[in-house]
C-alpha cells in the first residue's frame, strides 16, 4: 500500500517544517508540503502544525495563524478525528484555535531556552504516542520563547483526571509550564500539542536522542493500520 | 639595544615593512580596482601635497630605532632589575584586584607550607624545556633562586592576610573564593599570613620577596629553546631581560617596523596637527549625522545663533531670524537627516537661485521647525544638478558628514562642479571608513597578494562574501561582520541587526543561509553597564538567528575590561550552494530592471553606518539612540525564502543586500560592478515615511531589502514570488550603459556621477603607525614574576577558579537562548571544539566552522595575536576531524587615527596574511571595525578570525566528550612554560605582560593532520584541543560534556603542564587497541604525544611530581565540584 500521508503546514515564519517533514519521512510516510494561504488539506491523512514564529508573532505566539486560510479546513478536520499534532509554535496554534484548551505564556525566565529536556510520557493511548509506553523517559530538546503552560484550574483539573496531559518535564522545568506540562492532547486523543520538538530527536547524528521519532511512528502505524 | 626590537615587531623577520614606503603605487593593485583606470588613488594634487608633506615632516620624524631607547622610558622603571623596584607594592594591590574580583574577603590566609612542591626550581618544566630556563636568570634574582623561582610564600602577590581569596587551607573550600575560604592559587597556603617572608629563605619579611626580583626571568624566559625557528625572532622575553638587567628588556620590545613614524600619507592634508588634519572621521559630529551647522566651520555668512543642534528644522531652510543670509544649511530634523543639502553655514546668497535670499524648503508637514519665515521654494527645496551647477560656490556640511576637506574637493573635481546634496550624501557614505575601507584597504590587500594557491576558492574578496568549493557540486560562502558601536547604544537591536546584515550579505551570493555564530566580548563580567549590555546582546543575537530559522553553533563569549564600553559583537553567518548557483552584485545588460524588494524604507539608522561606526563613544552617546536601526526578523525570514524562489527560478541576474548606506551603497556597486551605468527613479521607492526626503532615502539603513537586477521579461514572474511571500517590490530603475549613475526626484535630476568613483574609488591612506609607547614596559612586564601554586592544594583551587572564572566559565546561559537544532543538520555546536554542520544528508558532506580571537595576546603582539587566533581557530576546526579550508575575519581595533593602534592593525593583518600563507587557507573576506575606543583609550587589538572546514562525511566526526571508560589520553604537541597573556595571569593576577605564547605553524599542520587521520581512521574518541587556560580547562571541559572522569598524571611541572598555553596541542582519548597506530601517525607527523593518563571515574585526578619529585597525587576533584564552579559562574551575573 502507499505510505500514509501527513501533510506539514508552512505559514510565514515557520521554521522546523523542514525538519518535521524529515522525520515524517524517517518514520517511513511520506510528507506534504501545505501552503497555509491555501483551502486544500490535499487529503492527507494526518498534519503536523510544526515550530516558528509564524507571522513573526509579534502579537502573541499562534494568534494570527489562528486566522490562516487553511485553518478553516484544518480545524474542520480535527474535529472530525484527522490526527494533528502541533509543535512549539504548533502548540500555540492549536490553543489560539481553541482545539487544545489553555494557553501558553512567555517563559517563566523571559529569555528563550533551547536544552536538551528530559520528559515523562503520561498518556500512551493517543494517536502520536501509542508507540510509547506510559511512564517511559525521553530526551528531547525544547526551545521556544512561550513555552509556559498556563489554564484555569479547573482545566488543569480535568486535564489531568482525564489523562489528557500527555507529557511532563522531568529534572527542571524550563519555562514555568504549570503542573510541568510538556504537552497536551483534546478530548479524542487526535490533536496532540507538545512543546518540546520530537523532530529534533530523531536522527543519533544531529539531535541528542533518537527518542522524538515515535512520536511519528506512531501515527504511521495507526494510519496504516486503519 | 636595537638589536632588542625584535620583540616587537616579533618574531617576524622579514619585510615586514613594506608598508612603510608611502607609495602610492599600491593602491592601484586592490582587488576590486585593478582594472579601473580611474582608481589612480590619489591624483596627482594629492600626490604632491603628499610629497611636500613628507618633505616637511621629514626632521620632525624620529629617526628609525635611535628613538628606541629613548621612547620608552617607563619600561625601565617597570622592569625593574634584579633587586629593582617596589616591586611589592605594585604586586599587593594587583593582588589585591585579584582577590576582589574574586569575592573572596578571606581573612585566613594560610601561609605556604613552605611550599616548594616544585622540585623544579626552574620553573620551567625541565622536561619539556632541557635548559629552558636560562640559568642567566637566575643570576638577576636576588636569590639564589636555588629553590623555586617564583619563591614560594614570600612572595609578591601573596595575599597579605586578610584578603586573600585563599582559603584558609583548612577550610579548603571550593573554587570560587567564597569569602572566608578564598581559593587563591595562591602558594601561600600554610601557616605563617600575611605577606610573609619567604619561608624558606628566612629572607626578611619582605613580602615582595619574590617579586622583588624583576621580571623574573626565571620563568617563561630562557630562550625557549625548541621554540622558534629561526626567522622567528629572537626568544620571548627572557633573553632581554637577562642580558640587560637595567632597563635592557625596555627598550628591547620596540619594533624595526614602522620606523619612520607617522607618515601621512594620502591626506596630503596639513601635516601638521590642526583640527581635522587627516582624520577622515570627523569627530566632530558625535552626535549624528544632523548636518549642523556650526559656527566653526569655514563659513562666513551671517550665521543667526541658533541653538545648533538642537534644530528641529528641516529642508534648506530660510535662515532663520530672516538675516537674509544664505540659505543655511541646516537641513532636517534632530536625529534624522545626515543630509547636507544646500548651502554650507551662512554662505552668501546662491546665484543662480533665484532670489536667492532665504531659501527655500518646503515646509514638510510635521517638521515645521524654529524655521518659521518665509519659505520660497525651489523646485521641491530639492538640490539638483542644474542647482549645483550653478552655485559652484554653496557651502555644503561635507564636515559634518565625516568629509575632510580633501575628500570634498575629489568630488568636486570628479564631478567638475559640486555636488548636490544627495550626490554628497552618497559619497560621504560610501568614502565613509565603514564602507570603503580608507584606512584599512593598504593593509588588507595583504590577503590578496600572500593568498595561498588554491583550487578552492570561487569567489574572491571583494564580493558581499568570499566562496568556497567544498566538493560534491556544493559551494559555501561564509562571512563575519561586527555590529560593535550599535550593540552598545542599544544592545538588543544592535546586536539582532548585525545577525540580520551579516545574513543578507550570504544570501545576496546566491546562497542558503544554514546557520550562525557570535563572537561577543563584554566588560568585566561583574560591571553594571556589562549587565546591561550583555543580557541584551545575547537576547538580540538569539531573538533575531531564532526567528530566521538559523542554527546558531558557536562562538565565544568574553569578557575583559578593555571592552567596558565597547561591547564587541561580531556575528557570522555561513551559506550554502551548488556551484552553478552562485549570484553576483552585479547590474549587466542596459535595460535590465532594477527591482528594490522587501521592507519599506524609513528614517532608520539614517547616516548610521558613517557616524555611528565611526565615532568614539563619549557622553553624547545618548544622542545617538535614534540611529540605531531596528530589526523585524520576520520580515527577513520571508525574504530568505524569497530570494531562495527566485534563485531557483533564475529569476536574477545580479543581487545585492542593502546594509550601510542603503540604497547608495546598492545603486553604486551594482552599477560600477555592471555594465556602468543605472537609472534610479527615487520617487519609486516605496516609503514608510512619505516625509523623507532624497538624501534620507539615499542613506537610510532601513532593515530587510534587497534589490535586484531582473530582466524585463522576468519581472512578473518575480513580482508574482515576491506576491506569494506578501513581499512588497518596485522596479525604481533600469541599467543603462551611460557609465553614469543618475536619479530622479520628482522629475528633477539630483544625482549624476560615474558610480565606480563612489563604490571603488574612495580615498585611500596609508596612515602613519608606530608601535603603542606602552608596549616595551608591557613586553618587559612578564609573567615571570607572578607567584605560582606550588602544591597540589593549591593547584586543585587554581583549577577550579579558572574553571569558574568569566572567560572559561560554561556559557550555557548563553547558549542555551539560541536555537542550535532548527534546520536538523546540527552535529556539532557550543560548547564543542566546532560547530558542524551536515550540507548533504546522502553523502554526508558537511563543514565545520570555529570563530576565535584573543586580545590580551593580541594586545602584547599583534603580528602574533592575529596568528594565535588563525591557530586556534584552525585547530578547533582540524580537533573535528575536518580539514581547514578557508577564513574569514573580522578586525576589531581603535582609532586608526592613533599610530599606536595603526600599527597593531598593520602587525595584525600581516601576521595573519604570512599565517594564512603559510597554512594555505585563503581570506575569503572580512570586515575591518576602527574607532572602538572611549576617549583615547583603545579596546585590546582583537582580530577574530573564522576558519572553515570540511567534512567528507560528518558522521566521523569526534566530539571532545570523554565517553570511553578506560580509553587512554594522551597530549599531543609540546607544552613550553609559556604564560604571557595567559588566562592564569589574567584571572589570579589581572595581568597582562611579556610576550604570548610563540607561534609554531609548521607543528599546527602537524596537528591538524594528526587529528584529521586519527578521526578518519577511527583511532580516537574524544579530541579537545588545548587553548585558554591550557590542559587544565581542557580536561575540565572534556570531562564535564562527557559525564565522565579522568586520572591523569602530568608529566612534567604540575604547574606548567596545567597552566600554560602553548600553541599546537590537543588531547585525545584513543580508541582501545589503537594507541600503536596512534603512535606511528604522531611520529610520521613529528607530533610529539604523551600519554598522561585514562579516562573514567567520577573525579578529576590529577597526579604528578610533588616537592621533592617522587610521583604523587596532588589533587582530586569530583565532578559535581568542578561542574558546580564550571556552570555558577555566569547565571551569577547575568540573571
Amino acid at each position: 500500500m502507499d505510505a500514509a500521508r501527513v501533510g506539514v503546514i508552512t505559514f510565514p515564519g515557520s521554521l522546523d517544517d523542514r525538519d518535521a517533514a524529515r522525520a515524517v519521512r524517517l518514520a517511513g510516510a511520506e510528507p506534504v508540503a501545505l501552503w497555509h494561504a491555501d483551502h486544500d488539506l490535499q487529503g492527507v491523512d494526518a498534519v503536523v502544525l510544526p515550530g516558528g514564529f509564524s507571522y513573526g508573532d509579534y502579537l502573541r505566539a499562534g494568534a494570527i495563524a489562528r486566522f490562516a486560510p487553511l485553518m478553516t479546513e484544518l480545524v474542520a478536520a480535527a474535529e472530525a478525528g484527522l490526527p494533528v499534532l502541533g509543535i512549539c509554535n504548533g502548540f500555540q496554534v492549536l490553543c489560539e484555535t481553541h482545539l487544545l484548551p489553555g494557553a501558553l505564556l512567555p517563559n517563566a525566565g523571559l529569555h528563550f531556552v533551547c536544552r536538551d529536556q528530559r520528559l515523562r510520557v503520561e498518556n500512551a493511548d493517543t494517536a502520536w504516542t501509542s508507540e510509547y509506553r506510559e511512564g517511559q523517559e525521553l530526551v528531547i530538546p525544547v526551545k521556544n520563547r512561550d513555552g509556559r503552560y498556563t489554564a484555569d484550574r479547573e482545566t488543569l483539573i480535568e486535564l489531568a483526571d482525564s489523562g489528557r496531559i500527555v507529557a511532563r518535564y522531568l529534572d527542571l522545568n524550563p519555562n514555568g509550564s504549570l503542573d510541568d506540562i510538556a504537552g497536551i492532547c483534546n478530548e479524542a486523543g487526535n490533536v496532540v500539542g507538545l512543546m518540546p520538538h520530537p523532530e529534533h530527536a530523531a536522527e543519533s547524528l544531529t539531535g541528542p536522542s533518537t527518542d522524538g521519532l515515535g512520536f511519528f511512528t506512531s501515527i504511521v502505524k495507526r494510519l496504516v493500520n486503519a | 639595544m636595537s638589536e632588542q626590537r625584535p620583540n616587537a615587531s616579533g618574531r617576524t623577520d622579514g619585510p615586514q615593512d613594506t608598508s612603510d614606503e608611502p607609495s602610492l603605487e599600491w593602491l592601484g593593485e586592490l582587488k576590486s580596482d585593478a582594472d579601473d583606470p580611474e582608481l589612480q588613488p590619489v591624483d596627482p594634487s594629492v600626490t604632491q601635497a603628499f610629497e611636500a608633506m613628507l618633505e616637511e615632516e621629514e626632521p620632525a620624524v624620529p629617526p628609525a630605532s635611535p628613538p628606541v631607547s629613548g621612547q620608552v622610558p617607563p619600561a625601565t622603571g617597570q622592569a625593574p632589575p634584579a633587586n629593582g623596584g617596589p616591586v611589592s607594592p605594585e604586586l599587593s594591590s594587583e593582588f589585591a584586584r585579584a582577590l576582589a574580583e574574586e569575592g573572596a574577603i578571606g581573612p585566613s590566609s594560610p601561609t605556604a607550607d613552605p611550599t616548594r612542591t616544585t622540585p623544579d626550581l626552574n620553573g620551567s618544566g625541565p622536561f619539556q624545556q632541557p635548559d629552558g630556563s636560562g640559568p642567566v636568570q637566575r643570576s638577576s634574582g636576588p636569590f639564589g633562586m636555588g629553590a623555586q623561582p617564583p619563591l614560594g610564600s614570600g612572595t609578591g602577590p601573596q595575599p597579605a592576610v586578610g584578603t586573600g581569596p585563599q582559603p584558609s587551607v583548612g577550610s579548603g573550600t571550593g573554587p570560587q573564593p567564597a569569602v572566608n575560604s578564598g581559593t587563591a592559587p595562591q602558594p601561600v597556603v600554610g601557616f605563617g599570613t600575611g605577606p610573609q617572608p619567604a619561608v624558606d629563605f628566612g629572607t626578611g619579611p619582605q613580602p615582595p620577596v619574590g617579586s622583588n626580583t624583576g621580571p623574573q626571568p626565571a620563568l617563561g624566559s630562557g630562550p625557549h629553546p625548541a621554540a622558534t625557528a629561526e626567522g622567528q625572532g629572537t626568544g620571548p622575553q627572557s633573553t632581554i631581560d637577562a642580558e640587560h638587567p637595567l632597563g635592557g628588556p625596555v627598550t628591547g620590545p620596540l619594533p624595526t617596523a614602522t620606523p619612520t613614524g607617522p607618515q601621512p600619507t594620502v591626506p596630503p592634508t596639513e601635516s601638521q596637527p590642526t583640527a581635522t588634519p587627516t582624520g577622515p572621521q570627523p569627530t566632530v559630529t558625535p552626535t549624528g549625522p544632523q548636518p549642523i551647522v556650526t559656527p566653526q566651520g569655514p563659513s562666513t555668512g551671517p550665521l543667526p545663533p541658533l541653538g545648533l543642534r538642537n534644530l528641529p528644522e528641516s529642508g534648506p531652510q530660510p535662515a532663520i531670524g530672516g538675516q537674509g543670509s544664505g540659505p543655511i544649511p541646516v537641513v532636517d530634523g534632530p536625529g534624522t537627516g545626515p543630509q547636507p543639502v544646500v548651502g554650507g553655514p551662512g554662505t552668501g546668497p546662491l546665484p543662480g537661485v533665484e532670489g536667492t535670499g532665504p531659501q527655500p524648503a518646503l515646509s514638510r508637514g510635521r517638521r515645521i521647525g524654529m524655521g518659521t519665515g518665509p519659505q520660497p521654494s525651489i523646485g521641491h527645496g530639492t538640490d539638483t544638478v542644474a542647482i549645483a551647477a550653478a552655485s559652484p560656490e554653496r557651502s555644503q556640511p561635507y564636515v559634518e558628514l565625516g568629509m575632510n576637506d580633501e575628500e570634498y574637493q575629489r568630488v568636486r573635481e570628479i564631478l567638475g562642479r559640486r555636488p548636490t546634496s544627495a550626490e554628497l550624501a552618497i559619497y560621504s557614505v560610501m568614502w565613509s571608513e565603514h564602507c570603503s575601507y580608507k584606512s584599512s584597504k593598504v593593509h588588507l590587500r595583504q590577503f590578496g597578494e600572500k593568498a595561498p594557491k588554491t583550487d578552492a576558492l570561487l569567489v574572491g574578496m571583494g564580493e558581499n562574501a568570499g566562496v568556497v568549493d567544498i566538493g560534491q557540486g556544493w559551494a559555501v560562502t561564509f562571512k563575519v561582520e561586527s555590529h560593535n558601536h550599535p550593540s552598545y547604544v542599544e544592545p538588543y537591536q544592535g546586536a539582532a541587526t548585525g545577525v540580520g546584515g551579516i545574513v543578507r550579505d550570504i544570501m545576496s551570493m546566491g546562497a542558503r543561509p544554514i546557520a550562525v555564530m557570535d563572537s561577543l566580548r563584554f566588560g568585566p563580567a561583574d560591571a553594571p553597564d556589562t549587565q546591561r549590555v550583555l543580557p541584551g546582546v545575547v537576547a538580540g543575537v538569539g531573538g533575531y538567528g531564532n526567528s530566521l530559522g538559523l542554527p546558531n553553533i558557536g562562538g565565544e563569549t568574553v569578557f575583559d575590561e578593555c571592552y567596558a564600553q565597547n561591547p564587541l559583537v561580531n556575528a557570522l553567518c555561513v551559506g550554502v550552494m551548488k556551484h552553478d548557483e552562485i549570484k553576483r552584485a552585479v547590474a549587466p545588460g542596459p535595460g535590465n530592471r532594477v527591482i528594490l524588494f522587501g521592507a519599506r524604507t524609513g528614517p532608520d539608522g539614517i547616516g548610521g553606518a558613517s557616524v555611528l561606526a565611526s565615532a568614539t563613544f563619549d557622553d553624547e552617546s545618548e544622542q545617538k539612540r535614534p540611529s540605531v536601526q531596528v530589526g523585524d526578523p520576520f520580515m527577513e525570514k520571508l525574504l530568505i525564502e524569497c530570494c531562495l524562489e527566485l534563485f531557483r527560478e533564475d529569476l536574477v541576474v545580479g543581487i545585492q543586500d542593502l546594509g550601510a548606506a542603503g540604497v547608495s551603497c546598492a545603486t553604486t556597486e551594482l552599477a560600477a560592478a555592471g555594465t556602468g551605468g543605472m537609472h534610479v527613479e527615487l520617487d519609486a521607492v516605496p516609503l514608510r515615511d512619505e516625509t523623507l526626503r532624497p538624501e534620507e532615502i539615499l542613506m537610510s539603513e532601513s532593515q530587510e531589502r534587497m534589490m535586484a537586477v531582473v530582466e524585463p521579461g522576468k519581472v512578473d514572474r518575480f513580482m508574482e514570488i515576491c506576491g506569494r511571500w506578501e513581499i512588497p517590490a518596485t522596479v525604481i530603475g533600469s541599467v543603462t550603459d551611460t557609465g553614469r549613475l543618475v536619479m530622479t526626484w520628482r522629475g528633477e535630476t539630483i544625482v549624476d556621477i560615474p558610480p565606480g568613483t563612489a563604490a571603488d574609488e574612495g580615498p585611500v591612506y596609508q596612515r602613519p603607525y608606530e608601535p603603542p609607547l606602552d608596549l616595551g614596559a608591557l613586553q618587559a612586564d612578564t609573567p615571570g614574576r607572578l607567584t605560582r601554586p606550588s602544591n597540589g592544594d593549591e593547584l586543585r583551587r587554581t583549577v577550579l577558579w579558572l574553571a569558574g572564572s568569566p572567560n572559561l566559565a560554561s556559557k550555557t546561559w548563553v547558549t542555551s537562548q539560541y536555537d542550535r537544532y532548527v534546520l536538523g543538520n546540527t552535529v556539532l555546536a557550543m560548547p564543542d571544539n566546532a560547530g558542524v554542520v551536515r550540507i548533504d544528508d546522502e553523502s554526508g558532506l558537511g563543514i565545520a566552522l570555529s570563530l576565535d580571537g584573543n586580545g590580551r595576546y593580541a594586545r602584547l603582539d599583534p603580528y602574533s595575536g592575529a596568528q594565535l587566533a588563525l591557530s586556534e581557530a584552525y585547530r578547533n576546526v582540524a580537533a573535528t576531524g575536518a580539514r581547514p579550508l578557508a577564513v574569514t575575519n573580522c578586525l576589531n581595533f581603535g582609532s586608526p587615527e592613533d599610530p599606536g593602534v595603526m600599527w597593531q592593525f598593520a602587525r595584525a593583518v600581516e601576521g595573519l596574511a604570512d599565517a594564512c600563507q603559510y597554512l594555505g587557507v585563503p581570506v575569503t573576506g572580512g570586515n575591518v571595525s576602527f574607532y572602538n575606543q572611549t576617549g583615547t583609550t583603545p579596546i585590546n587589538p582583537t582580530p577574530v578570525i573564522g576558519v572553515l572546514g570540511v567534512h567528507d562525511d560528518v558522521r566521523r566526526r569526534v566530539t571532545m566528550s570523554l565517553t570511553s571508560d578506560g580509553a587512554a589520553i594522551a597530549l599531543l604537541g609540546e607544552t613550553r612554560e609559556e604564560f604571557g597573556g595567559s588566562e592564569w595571569a589574567h584571572v589570579v593576577y589581572g595581568h597582562l605582560g611579556g610576550l604570548p605564547p610563540l607561534v609554531d605553524l609548521p607543528a599546527e599542520v602537524a596537528l591538524a593532520g594528526v587529528m584529521v587521520n586519527a578521526i578518519r581512521e577511527g583511532l580516537v574518541t574524544a579530541v579537545h584541543d588545548l587553548s585558554d587556560g591550557g590542559l587544565s580547562q581542557t580536561l575540565v571541559e572534556a570531562c564535564l560534556r562527557g559525564g565522565l572522569g579522568a586520572r591523569i598524571t602530568l608529566p612534567g611541572d604540575p604547574f606548567v603542564s596545567l597552566f600554560s598555553e602553548s600553541v599546537a596541542r590537543a588531547m585525545v582519548a584513543v580508541r582501545p587497541g589503537a594507541e600503536a597506530r596512534l603512535a606511528a601517525l604522531c611520529e610520521a607527523a613529528g607530533v610529539p604525544v604523551t600519554q598522561i593518563g585514562v579516562a573514567g571515574g567520577d573525579a578529576l585526578s590529577v597526579s604528578g611530581r610533588g616537592a621533592e619529585g617522587e610521583p604523587q597525587e596532588l589533587f582530586s576533584i569530583p565532578l559535581a565540584e568542578l561542574r558546580e564552579a564550571h556552570e555558577r559562574m555566569l547565571p551569577t551575573y547575568a540573571d
